[in-house]
């Protein structure tokens, strides 16, 4: 074998290979196979009549319906946040910068009580939407607003970083070639930071299906309406039901490994032109 | 050629508390090709930004063609503009980015695929990249990426072309090729060129004429030789080749370096003042003891260097350097420690709290030995 200064010996090769591989089975694919092993535990049929149930379905619709909502709207405010902090100079641009972080800092627990201050009828506004019969708190809209809150910083977190890399040189060239914002925006800037966007997308996307804190505060648990996969699990749990937690846990399972194999598809296809930009 | 091309006009620029251009007004003519020479930091990047509309003036004017154009958006500006990094699309093929200046026309100038297309294998068989449109630029080296910069400037058909420090990230022997080739393409297209350099002499071997800077103001502009044979300021003669900076005292029109002294007439008003003596070094003249004229200095060090030779002297304490043909050293067989004779051809006095400069070519001795 070829000496290589940067190759260990093949002893702590292996110790190390072992080490990892020891840590990932016991915190990450022993609790992935204790998901699905439980929740197959009295087999198929049990399973799919614990997700057939309608309490469950509703729940699993209605993270779909709260992710899909939430997703798009993150990303166009992500989008025009990033370009705003990491293209332009402005007074209270830290400011800026730290509202975006200040989800991250926060507990979801207390984003939840936020919204319920706000919105709740003893809060803030809460009086005055009674009046006109709309229903935040308890109900699709405080569960959105909830989520959003948290997914805020995923999409923007992504793209400043990458952005403020790239600087604005390829944009100056755009605008002296004589593009006017849209394509610039679509051509250059949106081309040039896709693939962080995408992780962004899919992160958010992550949180926006599993988000547990913060939901829990301002859904209310009302079975069948407001309660999302993650609530719904608690509550089976707590009924000691647990063939129908883990089915549905197993759900949320797979929809993260969809986003995975979605991400690493991507990958894939565009291996080529990943490569050719120089950002593998 | 009365009207200029572009008509600077005492234009004013500062970032935050810094003043990077202070009063600078400067007419560049139709065809020329025009560098802008300064150390960093003197205003030269700004100003070429102000120029393509990517920075604005606080005061003063820009017109293009007899148009003020001191307010118009860089989009509309149509110019030329080579970045000093480049700044291609880097998702984009080459062919897509000699051809983004085209395909983001609108409205009665949209092009057609088939006009765009042609377009851009025309322009990259001028830049010589003719089989590269389908590459990525991540793909290409140094000097290809420069030259499709170049391509994708020029595909808009700009007015002007302004190129920021166009050769400055390329290894030597690239930017000498692509310096020669840059000069070409000028004559041959006649465009108007503005380039920004910190590099002497690629300002003086490729640009018509040389504008230096230094702290946001113009200190000359000139044609390549006017700025290297009679530099304005203290700041040219120092920035522009190497140059021996000697002090001297300047009296009734006579200015002593040491023992050596030399008439200043320019200056005949001034009683006494401490001044600096510019002299070049090949303007140095040596001879043997009892063989010319001049002020006796002692030999320290001389180095070889190709078809010159550098003696380096110490004439009544100051080091000074001399640059003679290799033929001369072999006549006056110079070694450390000997004596010998110092005399400038030509030599400029500076007041030390003045900009203003005198020439002095001495007429004492024949010009036809030494270089």
């Amino acid at each position: 074998m070829r000496s290589n200064p940067l190759r260990e010996s093949t002893p702590v090769r292996l110790v190390l290979i072992a080490l990892a591989l020891a840590i990932l089975t016991l915190f990450l694919f022993a609790p992935l196979l204790v998901v699905f092993g439980e929740a197959l535990s009295r087999g198929w049929e049990a399973y799919f009549d614990a997700l057939s149930e309608p309490d469950t379905q509703s729940s699993i619709w209605l993270t779909l319906l709260v992710a899909m909502l939430t997703v798009p709207i993150d990303l166009v405010v992500g989008i025009c946040t990033a370009w705003c902090v990491a293209k332009f100079e402005f007074r209270g641009k830290s400011l800026l910068t730290t509202l975006v972080d200040l989800p991250f800092s926060v507990s979801p627990v207390i984003a939840g009580l936020i919204y319920v201050l706000v919105f709740g009828l003893r809060g803030w506004l809460g009086p005055t939407l009674q009046e006109h019969h709309i229903h935040v708190i308890f109900a699709l809209p405080g569960i959105v607003l909830a989520t959003l809150f948290v997914t805020f910083p995923f999409i923007a977190r992504e793209l400043i970083p990458l952005m403020e890399e790239q600087g604005t040189e390829d944009e100056e060239a755009a605008v002296v070639l004589g593009a006017n914002g849209w394509q610039l925006f679509r051509r250059v800037t949106l081309p040039n930071v896709k693939w962080g966007l995408l992780y962004g997308v899919l992160l958010c996307n992550a949180r926006a299906m599993g988000e547990f804190g913060a939901v829990s505060v301002v859904s209310g648990h009302i079975r069948g309406r407001t309660t999302t996969m993650p609530l719904q699990v608690e509550i089976l749990y707590n009924e000691y039901n647990f063939v129908a937690a883990f089915a549905v846990a197993s759900v949320l399972a797979m929809l993260a490994l969809v986003t995975l194999a979605v991400k690493s598809f991507f990958e894939w296809r565009y291996a080529k032109e990943l490569s050719a930009e120089g950002r593998a | 050629m009365n009207q200029p091309m572009i008509d600077i006009r005492n234009v004013q620029k500062s970032f935050g508390g810094f003043q990077a251009l202070n009063d600078v007004s400067l007419q560049i003519h139709e065809g020329e090709l025009v560098a802008l020479l300064g150390p960093s930091g003197s205003g030269k990047t700004s100003l070429l930004r102000i120029l393509a509309g990517l920075e604005f003036p606080d005061s003063g004017r820009v017109m293009f063609d007899g148009g003020d154009t001191t307010h118009i958006s860089a989009r509309d500006r149509r110019v030329g503009f080579v970045f000093q990094h480049y700044a291609l699309f880097r998702h984009m093929t080459v062919f897509d980015n000699v051809a983004f200046g085209l395909s983001v026309r609108r409205g009665s100038s949209k092009m057609s695929r088939a006009e765009i297309s042609e377009r851009v294998h025309h322009l990259l068989a001028m830049v010589q990249l003719a089989g590269l449109a389908s590459r990525y630029p991540s793909q290409l080296s140094g000097g290809q990426r420069q030259r499709v910069a170049l391509a994708r400037a020029l595909a808009i058909q700009p007015k002007v072309l302004l190129l920021d420090e166009p050769f400055g990230a390329l290894d030597a022997r690239v930017r000498k090729e692509l310096r020669r080739w840059l000069r070409n393409l000028h004559d041959e297209l006649k465009i108007t060129g503005v380039f920004v350099t910190h590099d002497q002499e690629e300002a003086l071997d490729v640009a018509d004429r040389v504008v230096v800077m230094n702290h946001g103001r113009i200190e000359q502009a000139g044609t390549p030789t006017q700025i290297y044979d009679s530099p304005a300021t203290p700041f040219v003669y120092q920035f522009l080749g190497n140059v021996n900076a000697l002090v001297c005292r300047i009296r009734d029109g006579l200015a002593e370096i040491g023992s050596l002294t030399l008439p200043a007439s320019a200056y005949s008003g001034v009683q006494d003042a401490a001044g600096t003596a510019f002299v070049r070094p090949h303007d140095l003249l040596l001879s043997r003891p009892g063989e010319g004229a001049g002020a006796m200095a002692e030999v320290r060090h001389v180095s070889i260097l190709g078809p010159l030779v550098r003696i380096e002297l110490l004439l009544d304490g100051q080091m000074v350097e001399a640059e003679i043909s290799r033929q001369r050293h072999a006549e006056l067989g110079l070694v450390a420690g000997q004596p010998i004779l110092v005399w400038p051809r030509q030599a400029r006095f500076f007041l030390r709290d003045s900009w203003q400069g005198t020439p002095f070519d001495n007429p004492d001795l024949p010009v036809d030995h030494d270089i």
